[in-house]
Formats: structure tokens, sequence, C-alpha cells
């Protein structure tokens, strides 16, 4: 075992040089944890390669010696969704995250190309400059990956901007677990990228090639199936003049009744519903501000912002207020305004910027989540069966995606992660509570932590069966992130 | 439509589905969108206008022989015409005719027409009448107190379906016609059936022999003007026998006599009828009787492969049937409410009956009146209306068929009522129908 | 025909009267549109029949799909599922197929108004589908084919640009949850659909990977993968008043143009200044219709008749037309974009001829909300076929536009294909100008062996020049033929492609005329 654990680490060395290894047992130690409740083993080492050749190479090498490689962007010490820990004996850790460059902005169509080591607080102030803007999730943390966010469907704020679950992801370049290069959508070809532009193609289509869209596969596999070596993402065009609207009410359904009608008419930008907690963690930055706010917040928050750009800016501003006046009138609900002043500039900056640290740790310094998608009337009863099932206080988060067509709902269990008891009762909620969603219909599309099993036997059989063949198609010997989703018996 | 025509046309459905939908403007609801009854009760493409066409040229080449399988689909249509309306809302093809000619073409080879459409063939050669009843049985329905004048220009041509099966048709038209004073006359036993129900089988030879000897009649007796009740005879007379042989009178259908009365003032629409109708535009009577325009201008080619026609040829897209009559009638009633179905003019669901159909084919027939009656009720009307004896009787069928708590009555009963006299039907009909439904 | 006893097995899954193996029948379902040169391509004699199917069976309900799909496995028979049925796509490649017509399935299942999608059956057309779910001020995507085309054929197998586009996406991009028959005779259910517990609709992806990257891509697998049965697709905002009434008679009804629509057909005269304006437009965001096409297509649109197209010489003489149509809600969205066209018309110096030099027929405005524009595209010939067919930026779309006017202009010359000036494309935005796709209608005379030579020859040159050029992948590169020339110089795709039908299809029952077979380098 060790001979071949000696060839494995010999040959990655000839593929990326030695100095882009690591068996820091320190090093070893940070990878075969996280957040999460789950345990990793731990790896034979971290490798870092620069090029996609050098994936495609690594790749092709854990075929040949039989180890395995879990791809990451980047490390981070507030990983918390258990995907990337390693689960098999002999598993390589693929950080990315020196592949780290924007690789092309593309203003006319309104795309960029990036690596997967790229962040945010990397990319955003860059777009900025050049009046671009991401289609960001709720105040990402710095410090992670543009690419992996897009690559596992996380949510983004502005829902008339969702055409399609797996925007703002267009064309990759991945390497499939055979080790084989792909591009995916217009970026496959004909040509190389380069002979592509020179045609005045800027890989923004991410359908196809043909008659598969294996983009689409690739996304929200947790690097189980290829590892994407870089990315082209969708961009919008920064707005000149952005006005907030906060509501609260007691009452989910009014504040759901009216993003629908808002949403419907793409009326607004960013579009979200969060309760009183999980609007606090995002506004304040310790403990104590955090539940002062709580107090002098509604229990449930609707805030969406209207937003224009150009020398019309104003006239479009003035029909969106005067149409989402009417919307209201006619709807004749009742919100409140918050008792203290929210500063508007505040929420603006966390829906456009990311954060240093990740916001749900601010209250106690740990988080679980829970979650999922469903529909719009499932909404109200879920947010009832996880208030019956867990008493303490917990952050609600309420996405609209797709222009509508379904939700993503999350709840944010807060503890401190010191305190040992607490832990355990989280560990035996999040479970229980995840099955008890799951079993009234919660739709856990991104399998993480403890209840990515549970997720598969709430699935039908056919499913199962399906992706399993596509496991097989794309990487037949299982070496790319072994143990995650549905793939292992 | 000539041999050559019927050659290159053939060739040319590209079998979008179109012929299978009313106009694609026009479809108000999922469930009244379709224009092909045919298909819609079969469900093989081959059933729709455009899969007969398909038919046509395969038949042409030889890949299909003339058999009962064949033959069956071809028959099962009651060339409604829907199809030609649908396709012509853009392109040039003229499915119906292509059928017809289809049919033709089974009935040169003995396949064709379907037996029972044969037998009834026979008895119009026999008795004058597909329905073989005696030919002295043609003046029946005449009642004594009705005024005929044999020296009146007008000719009410009753047809065979209103002689035999819906007498109360005829009497409403001859009372209206004596209440307005308009002196009529009607061919008595001189009247033949007018060759609809054999030149819509293919047998063109037997319906050409029967339209010389009824325009020999007519022209004999120096008619200036042919009125008929029936839209089948009407449309047979107004467009299609002037395809094969010419002639000087002039034709009206009832609802254009009558509309013309009450638009003169001759017939005074003064008594309350407070019903709620929908009007049934008779296939007959609407998109089929537009006439053919004769064209005599120049095919131009404008490019390889592009030709166009200067002066512009006319094309026959329905438009010109008689849509407007009839509605301006049943507004003039006093008390009356008219509730349009999805389904109306040029683009109306046919009432399954025509072209043998009810003969061959009943189930067919009966469950196309059915899907009829069914719009109608859902148009929140009480009484279906129509001006075709027919359309009349297939569509009672199924009224009865289907138990529904709608009443048929032809627009010259309606006008009866409006005039202050009693249609035949409610002199006969139980005092459920009378009180329920009318008064 | 079917042997007696496989007759049998069908019959008593559809009943008699639902399985047709007769000469009649089965002839008429051999014909298509565009299989005259699909034949010629394939040296076959060009006449518009494709082999013929041994039956043709018309299932009513998703169980008895799959049971004739197991049938299918049993017996070795291939099949080839279709709906409305428009194009060569529909055919079976062997004469050992049976043909699903979808026919009885029709049923739009939901409309869920809340969460903003509609489920459906097979056989309802786009036109049924706007109607419906037009009651409560939504709409559907509906593809340039046109509103009488299988919404679902659309979103599941077939392709999916609209002319719509810039407010309603690609019919890709709309798929939910969708009911799939594999044809293994498993049935798939996608996304939320496949939960065991309160399944439902909203959702087509996960968990995990999405496996609606297996069942489409650009285009899908015509029947080449299995069998859609029920799909739930995205619903968007009627673009303005839901009020839709066209009175008179047919052709030119008289529509009573709802109050917020307004037209713009503008002349960017060169292919800069049209990707200029194409992007600066569809950037603001106020199009409901923001398409390119030559003046001869845009005569055509205009135009119920090929003389009726003879009287449009002011839009006959535009060089690089643009129709833009905006429509809203409320008069204060409509004042909005009307601003701002006129703002962009100013600073792009373009000039809206409608209402100046021209003014259309109130129905074209009818047509425009009911997607029905692509049809006019059979008025010259009475037939045509798109060549080319990629997506992704404006630029690209107008270089392959450009390059392929001597192309195509070689065979205009010829005389086998109409003249449009060599200029006929059309080009729209999607999902407001983030891409564009681009074809190029090409007219020809489908009773003319010449010209349907002509223009399988020109099709074939289009996709050759669009490989070598770097012109991005056209719509029509299926069947093993193509992959195996293409995919080479697409990463190979071709293999991946057939590693998913070896695996999802593995006794290759699925018809895979259109879509790829497992062994290599031929169809099973």
């Amino acid at each position: 075992m060790t001979m071949n654990n000696d060839k494995i680490l010999q040959n990655l060395a000839k593929i990326c040089g030695s100095r882009n290894i690591s068996q820091e047992p320190k090093n070893l130690k940070e990878y075969s944890k996280d957040l999460s409740f789950l345990k990793g083993k731990s790896p034979l080492c971290i490798v870092w390669p620069s090029e996609s050749q050098d994936v495609a190479k690594i790749v092709k090498l854990a075929n040949d010696l039989k180890f395995y490689v879990i791809p990451i962007s980047l490390y981070s010490k507030f990983k918390h969704h258990g995907d990337s820990l390693p689960k098999k004996d002999k598993s390589v850790i693929l950080n990315l995250s020196r592949m780290n460059k924007v690789l092309s902005i593309d203003r006319k169509n309104r795309v960029v190309m990036v690596e997967p080591g790229v962040t945010f607080d990397q990319l955003v102030p860059i777009l900025k400059n050049k009046g671009l803007r991401l289609l960001l999730p709720l105040n990402p943390t710095a410090s992670r990956s543009v690419l992996s966010t897009a690559l596992e469907r996380e949510p983004i704020t502005i829902p008339r901007y969702h055409w399609d679950s797996s925007d703002p992801l267009l064309c990759t370049e991945v390497v499939f677990g055979t080790g084989d290069l792909f591009r995916t959508g217009t970026a496959a070809g004909p040509g190389t990228i380069k002979q592509q532009q020179k045609m005045g193609q800027a890989q923004v289509n991410p359908m196809g090639p043909t008659q598969f869209s294996p983009y689409r596969v690739i996304q929200g596999a947790q690097g189980s199936l290829g590892v994407v070596t870089w990315a082209t993402l969708k961009l919008e065009l920064l707005p000149s003049i952005q006005k907030v609207y906060h509501l609260q009410s007691e009452n989910i359904q009014d504040l759901l009744d009216l993003q629908y009608e808002l949403l419907k008419y793409r009326l607004c930008d960013e579009l979200v519903i969060l309760n009183n907690m999980n609007l606090a963690c995002l506004l304040k930055h310790n403990q104590q501000e955090i539940s002062e706010l709580v107090r002098n917040l509604e229990k449930l928050n609707l805030i969406f912002v209207i937003s224009s750009r150009g020398p019309l800016a104003k006239d479009k501003i003035s029909y969106l207020e005067g149409d989402i006046d009417d919307i209201r009138a006619e709807l004749g609900l009742k919100f409140s305004e918050p008792k203290v002043e929210i500063s508007h500039k505040q929420i603006l900056q966390f829906f456009s910027e990311p954060c240093v640290k990740p916001w749900r740790i601010r209250l106690r310094g740990a988080y679980q989540d829970i979650l999922f998608l469903t529909s719009f009337e499932k909404i109200p009863k879920f947010i009832s069966l996880m208030e019956a099932n867990y008493k303490k206080d917990f952050g609600i988060y309420i996405q609209p995606i797709n222009q509508g067509t379904s939700y993503h709902v999350e709840f944010d269990l807060y503890y401190d992660p010191e305190d040992n008891n607490n832990i355990n009762v989280i560990k035996e909620k999040i479970l229980g509570v995840g099955i008890q969603l799951m079993d009234n219909g919660a739709f856990f599309s991104r399998p993480y932590g403890l209840w990515a099993k549970e997720v598969f036997f709430h699935q039908s059989t056919e499913t199962i069966n399906a992706m399993k063949k596509v496991k097989k198609i794309f990487d037949p010997n299982n070496v790319l992130n072994p143990g995650v989703l549905c793939f292992d018996d | 439509m000539d041999e050559e025509e019927y050659q290159k046309m053939i060739k040319r459905c590209v079998r979008c589905s179109v012929c299978k939908w009313i106009p694609q403007v026009q479809i108000k609801s999922q469930k009244y969108a379709s224009a092909c009854p045919a298909i819609d009760i079969y469900n093989y493409h081959p059933y729709s206008g455009g899969g007969k066409i398909i038919l046509a040229l395969a038949y042409e080449m030889g890949r299909i022989k003339p058999t009962e399988e064949l033959r069956d689909i071809v028959y099962k249509c009651t060339v409604c015409g829907n199809c030609a309306v649908a396709c012509k809302y853009m392109n040039t093809l003229e499915p119906l005719e292509i059928m017809m000619k289809l049919r033709e073409k089974l009935v040169g080879e003995g396949c064709g027409p379907m037996p029972q459409q044969q037998a009834y063939i026979e008895a119009i050669k026999k008795v004058n009448n597909p329905y073989n009843e005696p030919h002295q049985k043609r003046t029946d329905w005449i009642p004594n107190d009705l005024n005929l004048d044999p020296n009146a220009k007008l000719l009410y041509y009753v047809g065979c379906t209103s002689s035999y099966r819906r007498k109360e048709m005829a009497i409403a038209a001859g009372r209206i016609m004596n209440k307005a004073g308009v002196p009529f006359n009607i061919l008595q036993n001189d009247e033949i059936c007018c060759g609809s129900p054999i030149l819509r089988t293919g047998d063109t030879n037997t319906y050409e022999e029967i339209l010389n000897k009824n325009l020999n009649t007519i022209e004999s007796k120096g008619i200036e003007t042919v009125v008929f009740s029936c839209a089948g005879c009407y449309d047979t007379f107004k467009v299609d026998y002037p395809l094969t042989r010419k002639y000087d009178f002039e034709v009206k259908h009832t609802v254009e006599l009558f509309d013309e009365l009450i638009e003169s003032g001759r017939l005074k629409l003064t008594n309350d009828v407070p019903i709620s109708v929908t009007y049934h535009d008779p296939c007959h009577l609407g998109r089929n009787a537009e006439r053919y325009e004769d064209w005599d201008g120049d095919v131009l080619p404008l490019m390889p492969l592009v030709s166009i026609n200067i002066p512009p040829k006319p094309k026959r897209t329905g438009s010109k049937g008689i849509y407007d009559a009839p509605r301006k009638i049943l507004k003039k009633i006093p008390g009356l409410k008219l509730k349009e179905m999805e389904r109306i003019q040029e683009y109306a669901y046919c009432c399954g009956a025509g072209a043998g159909v009810k003969s061959a084919f009943p189930e067919m027939a009966l469950e196309t009146a059915k899907t009829r009656i069914e719009e109608a009720e859902d148009s929140g009307a009480d009484i279906i209306v129509s001006a075709c004896p027919f359309c009349s009787t297939n569509l009672q069928d199924g009224i009865k068929d289907k138990k529904s708590n709608l009443k048929y009555f032809d627009i010259s009963e309606l006008i009866l009522m409006a005039l202050g006299l009693e249609p035949e039907k409610l002199k006969r009909a139980t005092e459920e129908v009378v009180y329920n439904n009318v008064r | 025909m079917l042997d007696k006893e496989i007759l049998n097995s069908f019959q008593k899954i559809v009943g008699n009267e639902n399985i047709d193996d007769g000469e009649v029948i089965t002839n008429a379902y051999a014909y298509n549109w565009c299989i005259e040169f699909v034949n010629y391509l394939e040296n076959k004699e060009p006449i518009p029949f494709s082999s013929i199917p041994k039956a043709v069976v018309l299932p009513s309900t998703t169980e008895e799909v799959q049971k004739i799909v197991q049938l299918c496995n049993k017996y070795g028979i291939q099949f080839k599922a279709q709906s409305t049925g428009l194009g060569p796509w529909n055919q079976p490649s062997t004469d050992n197929c049976v043909i699903l017509d979808l026919r009885r399935m029709n049923k739009i299942v939901k409309i869920d108004v809340k969460n903003l999608y509609v489920v459906v059956e097979p056989y309802v057309s786009g036109a049924q589908i706007q109607v419906e779910v037009m009651k409560y001020g939504l709409n559907i995507h509906m593809p340039g084919a046109g509103p009488m085309a299988s919404a679902l054929a659309s979103h599941t197998s077939m392709c999916g640009p609209g002319f719509t586009s810039p407010q309603t996406g690609h019919s890709a991009r709309n798929v939910l949850g969708t009911e799939w028959v594999l044809p293994t005779g498993e049935i798939l259910r996608l996304g939320s659909l496949g939960l065991k517990k309160e399944s439902d609709w909203y959702s087509g992806d996960g968990p995990g990977p999405s496996l609606r990257g297996i069942m489409r891509g650009w285009v899908g697998t015509k029947s080449g993968l299995g069998v859609f049965t029920r799909v739930a697709m995205k619903l968007f905002p009627y673009p303005c008043d839901a009020k839709y009434i066209a009175e008179g008679h047919s052709p030119l009804y008289d529509f009573q143009i709802p109050d917020f629509i307004r037209a713009y057909l503008l002349d960017c005269r060169t292919f800069k200044h049209l990707e200029k304006s194409f992007l600066r437009i569809e950037e603001e965001e106020i199009a409901f219709i923001c398409s390119h096409m030559s003046s001869f297509a845009v005569m055509a649109i205009f135009s119920y008749s090929l003389e009726s197209l003879m009287d449009k010489i002011a839009i006959g003489s535009m060089k690089k037309p643009l129709i833009i149509v905006i429509a809203a809600r409320t008069k204060r969205e409509f004042d909005y974009k009307q601003k701002v066209m006129d703002h962009l018309m100013t600073e792009l110096n373009l000039t809206n001829i409608i209402g100046s030099k021209y003014e259309p027929e109130s129905l074209f405005y009818a047509e425009c909300l009911r997607a029905n524009l692509g049809y006019h595209g059979f008025i010259a010939t009475g037939g045509f076929q798109s060549a080319k067919g990629q997506c992704d930026t404006a630029a690209l779309c107008l270089n392959t536009e450009r390059k392929n006017i001597p192309l195509k202009q070689k065979y205009i010359e010829k005389g086998v294909i109409a003249n449009d000036f060599a200029e006929g494309a059309w080009m729209t935005s999607y999902e407001s100008g983030h891409y564009f796709h681009m074809e190029v209608p090409t007219m020809f005379d489908q009773t003319d062996v010449e010209s349907v030579k002509g223009v399988a020859e020109y099709m074939e040159e289009s996709n050759q020049m669009d490989l070598l050029q770097h012109l991005g992948v056209p719509f029509f590169i299926e069947g093993d033929k193509m992959h195996d020339e293409w995919g080479p110089y697409l990463m190979n795709y071709h293999n991946w492609l057939r590693k998913i039908k070896e695996k999802f299809d593995p006794n290759g029952v699925s018809d895979s005329g259109c879509y790829i077979s497992s062994k290599n380098g031929g169809s099973s």
C-alpha cells in the first residue's frame, strides 16, 4: 500500500511539481473535517494544479493507480456541508485555488470567464469598475469560489434574472472522471476558444453540444462527475439608481402574496424574505447588536429592490414605483415599517458585496442549515413544521428562484461551537426535522451533510438508477469524490 | 379541380397540422380548438385534411391500393371544409377539393361510394330522394292553407330532407313568405334531389345527370329566383352547379330572403321570444357557400421557383359565406339573446351529418353532433338554432343521445314565433317543452 | 405489418382501434415535410416518404406508453414517438419501427398559477395552452414552428427558439418536472416529481446533478431516448391586456389591438450597426419581440399571400431590418418603454417606418401575441427549411449570416432555391439579449427534384462551412453519420452521447435516426 502511495505521490509530482503537493499533517487534518457533523478521512495529500491539463493528467492517473480525487475550488475553514470530506482512504485533495485567473470579462456580451480559484472579493470589484455585476447568492463570503457557488446551484437573489435553475452558470471546461477534458455548451467547438472568439463567440450558450447538456449534469454533482477548470458566468449591468423596500409582517402569506405579484411582473431585482433573525445577522456583526435588532423587527421581512440605469433611470423607477403602488393597493395588505431605522445602504451592501466572514456565524459562531426547494403554497406549512419541532430561534430565508416557479427555503440553526450539549441537540434535530420535511414533500435538491443520504431514500428508484448510469458514464471507476450523493451503494 | 392542378397540389402538403385546428388566432379555449371531426374521433393523421392529401399522393404513386381500408378513411369525412379554411389562412392548398377528387377516383375504380351511400344514390335514381320514400309523398308537407302562386317568379326549392323529414322547416318557410306577401311557387312533383348527397360521394356522373334534370326543369319555368331552406341544396346550386353548367336565375337561402324582408319592413317581428339561443353555422351555408370566381389572369414567374398570379387569384377562404344574415335576423327578434359558440362562421365545427356520413357512419355523425351540442351547451344558451334540415336532424339526434336540455329550432321557426305564429314543432310539442324552453 | 402475435400484444394494451398496421395508415405516416431532401442526402430517391413503420399505435396514458416500450424491448422493434408531427424528425429511420402517435394524450394536467407553470401531455398545442393560461394573465413560450405545434415536443425533444424569446427564453430552459418513459420501459420522473412522497412538478433538477442534461441539449433527442409523456413548463406574464378578439373573416381578421402594444421596424443598415443596436436595445429589457430577418422575410411576415407581399416595397428596400414589438400591462410601463425606444432610436440614429411608411394589418399584432409569425415562411414557395441554427452571441450570428451570403447566392444562381437576396435569416434575442440564435430559412420547391437536391447540397455545404470556419453548431447535427463527422471537432462529444445511448437504451429500441446509436459508425 505504501509503495502504491509513493507511486501516486511521485506521479503527482511529475505532473504539477513537488512544491505543489503537501502532506503536512496540519494541512491533512484541515481537509479531513469541516463544520458539518460528518467525519472525513485523512487525505493522502493535497495537490495544487495550475492548469487544466494538470487536472486531466491527475484524474487519469487516479484511474490508473486507483486513488480518489476530491476537487475543491479552494480551502475554507467555513465549509460546512461535508461534501468534500474524503470518505475513502487514498483520497487526494485537488485544490484548484491556484487556478485563480479571471480569464476574460466581456461587457458587450455580459459574460465573465473564471477559473475555480477566483473569489468573490477578487471578482466583484473588478466587475464593478466595468459597470457589471455578478448574479450573487445572499451576501456570499468573500473568500468563496465564485465558480463553485454557481456549480452548487446556490440560489441568486435576483429571481427575475434566474431564467433557468442553472443560472448564472453558462459554459464550462471540465475534466470528467475518466480524465477526459471536455468543454460544454458552445465552448465545445468547433475550434479552440480563441478560434471561436475570433468568430465572435463568447461561450454564452450553455446548452449542448448538440443533443445533451453536460453542464447540467456536472452542476450539483459535488465534484463527483467532473472537475470544472473554468466556467463562463452570466453578468448583468450595474444599476445607477436603486430603491429598497422593506416590509414587515407576522403573516408569511401576506408577504408571499405580494412578492408573487412583484416577481410575476418582473418589477424588482433583489427579492428575499427573511425572518428577523436572519435579517439582523445580515445587518449587524455581533451577537448583542443582532439580538437587539431582532427585538425591533417583526418576525418576517420582505425586502426587494427596484433598479434602473442610464439616462432614463428615473423614468423607470417612477413607473416601477407606480405599478408597485397599484399592486399593493389592489392587494390591500397591511405591512409595518421597522421600529428602528434600517439602513437601506446596508441592505444594498449585503446584496451587492461579499462579506469577510460568513454572516451566518455572526450570531453564535456556528450554524447548520436545512435547505430545500418547495412550492409557493407549502412554505407556511414548512415554517410551522419547523417551529413545532425546533423551539429555539432559527433563521429563515426564503428565496424565490427560477423566476418564481419554486422557492428555496432555508432554516439556519445557530449554535455555539463550544457548546457540546447544544451541538448534540442540533445534530438530532437537523436530521429528524429534515426527515419530517422530506416526508411532507420538501425537495432537498442539494443533498448535503447529515441528511444527504436520507434525501435519496425519499427519491424514486428510477431516479437513483438513472443517476448511477450517469456516474458510470462520466466516472466509471468512481474516482471523483466517492461517497457523495447516491453513487455508492 | 382539374387533373393537372391536382397532381401538383398533392405534392405540397408540409404536414404542419394546421388543418386540424381552427385558425390559430381564433382559438379561445383548449376544448374548442379543433376543426376536424374525423381526426377528432379517429385520431390517425390520415383522417385530417392534410392526411388525405398524403393519401392522394400515396395513391397516385401506387404506394397504396384502392382498398376498403382506404375507402373507409376517405369517406369518414363530412367534407365540411374546415381544413381548407385553416390551411388557406396562409397557404394555397385545397384539401377539400383534393379529397373530393380522390373520391371521384375511387368511384372510378369501383372503390366507392360506401354501400350505404350507393343505396341512397339508387333511391335517388328510383324515387328522386335519398330516403327511398315514394316520390308522390314529396308534397305531403304542404298545409292546406299555404298560398302558392303558380305565376310566381320566385321558386321555393324545398329539398328532400325538408320534404320528407323536417317538414316543420318547409312549413315555416312557406308561412313566412305568405306572411310577408311574397308570392312563391314550388316544383311540386317536378322537384327531385339537388344531387348534393351524390356529389359529395364522388359519383360525379350521376350527379351531373341530376344537375341537368334540375336545371332543365327550372329554366323551363322562367324562374328568376330560387330560394332554399336547405343549406346543402343551396350550396350545390350556388357553388357546384355553375362549375358544370351556368344558369341565369338568382339563388338565395331563406335566411337571406327573410333578412331582406325584415330590413324592408315587409316582415315585422313584434312578438317577444324571450329565449337565449346559439347559432350553428351550417357548413354549406357558411364556408362552403362561397362561389368560385373566374380568374383569367397570368402566372408570372418572378424568379426561379417563385411565380405569382397577376392579378391575384381569388382564394376561397370561407369569408363570403352567409354569416351575417341569420345573426341579423336573430338580433331583430324581440327578447331573444344570441350567445355565440367559440367556433363560428367560417371556422364553425361541423354538425357531423354531411357527405353521406350519416348514412355510412352513423356513429361518427352522432359523435360529432354531440361534440357540437356540448359546445352549444357551454355557450350558455338554452336553444341551438340553425338553417339547414340536415344539421337539424343530426343535431337533434345528438341532443337526444346526450340527453341534453338544449332544444333545437330552425331559424324559420323562431321567426314564426316572432311573427306571432306557432311553429309545427310546438304544435306537436309536449307541455313541458313548450313552457320550460320557449315561453 | 406486424406479426399476428405482436399485433395482439399491442392490441391488448391500447385496444384494437388504437393500433393499425395496415398499408394505408402506415404509408400515410411515412410522409413528412423535408423527407425528400433527407432521402437525397442518404442516397435514396428524393421522395417525401421515409421508411414505412410496421404500425402506428395510439396510446392514451403513460402506463400504456410504458407497456408499449416494454413490448418493443421484448420483440426487438424500435419505436418513434411523435405529437403534432411536423418535420422529418418524426420519421422512423428503419421499417422495423412502430410510430407512437401521442394524439390521445392531450390533457392540460395542471395550471399552477402561483408557481407559474403548466403541466401538459404531448398533444396540447401551444395555442391551446396559451388561451387557457391567458385567463390568468400568463403566457407560454412557443417555438418558431408555430402555435399549432406540440409544446411538450418543443420543450423536451426538438429545438426551442421562438419569436418571443427575449421575454420567454428557450424551450429547453423552461422545463421543470418531467415524466419520461425511458427506452428500458422505466418511468423516470425528474426532480421534485421523483419524490416518493408528495411529488410535485416545480423542479426538474436533482437531487444533485440534473438529469435534464441527459434529456436534451441545444436540441432534443427527437425520440431517440424514450418518450416524454408529461412536462411542466414555465409560464411568463402575458405581455399586455389578455383580451384577444379577432373579428371578421379569414384570412384578414380584424384584431382588436390591445392598448399597450407597439411595433417598430428599423433599418440598421449594416451588420455592425445591427449588432450594436440589437445589443443596446436588448440591454434595456423592454422588447417582447426583437428579431432580425431579411427584408424579404419582413415583407413575408406582414403578408398573407405571395401577391400581397409585392406591395411592400417600403420594407423590401431595407438593408438590415430589426423588428421590435413592445407590450405593457400598464400605461406607465408602456409610456416608459416608448420613451426608451425613442431615446434609443435617437442614440442609434434609427427610424421607425411603422406609422410613417408602413402600417401593418391589425392581424400582425394578433400573430405576434400568438407566435404565428414563422408560418409566413411558407408563403413564397410553399416549402422551406432552415439551414444553420447556431446560438451564442449576436456577433457570431451576424458573422455567420454574412459569411453565408456568397454560399447561398451560389445556389440561388443555380436556380434551386428561391432568391431572398441571400440574406434570408432569422435571428432572435434570448433573455433580454444574453444570447442570440440565427437560422437561415431557405425556400425551395419540394415538388421539384432539382430544387430538393439543391437545398440538400446547400445545407451540407453550409454545415461544412460552419464546421471549418468555427461558426458554431447548426441545429440539425443528428444521426450517426453527422455525429461521427462533427464529434472529433467538438471534444469528441459523440462518444459521450453514444455512452448515454448505450446505458439508457441498451436494446436500441428508441429510434436513433435523429439521435445517435450506441454502435460506432452506424445506426442500429
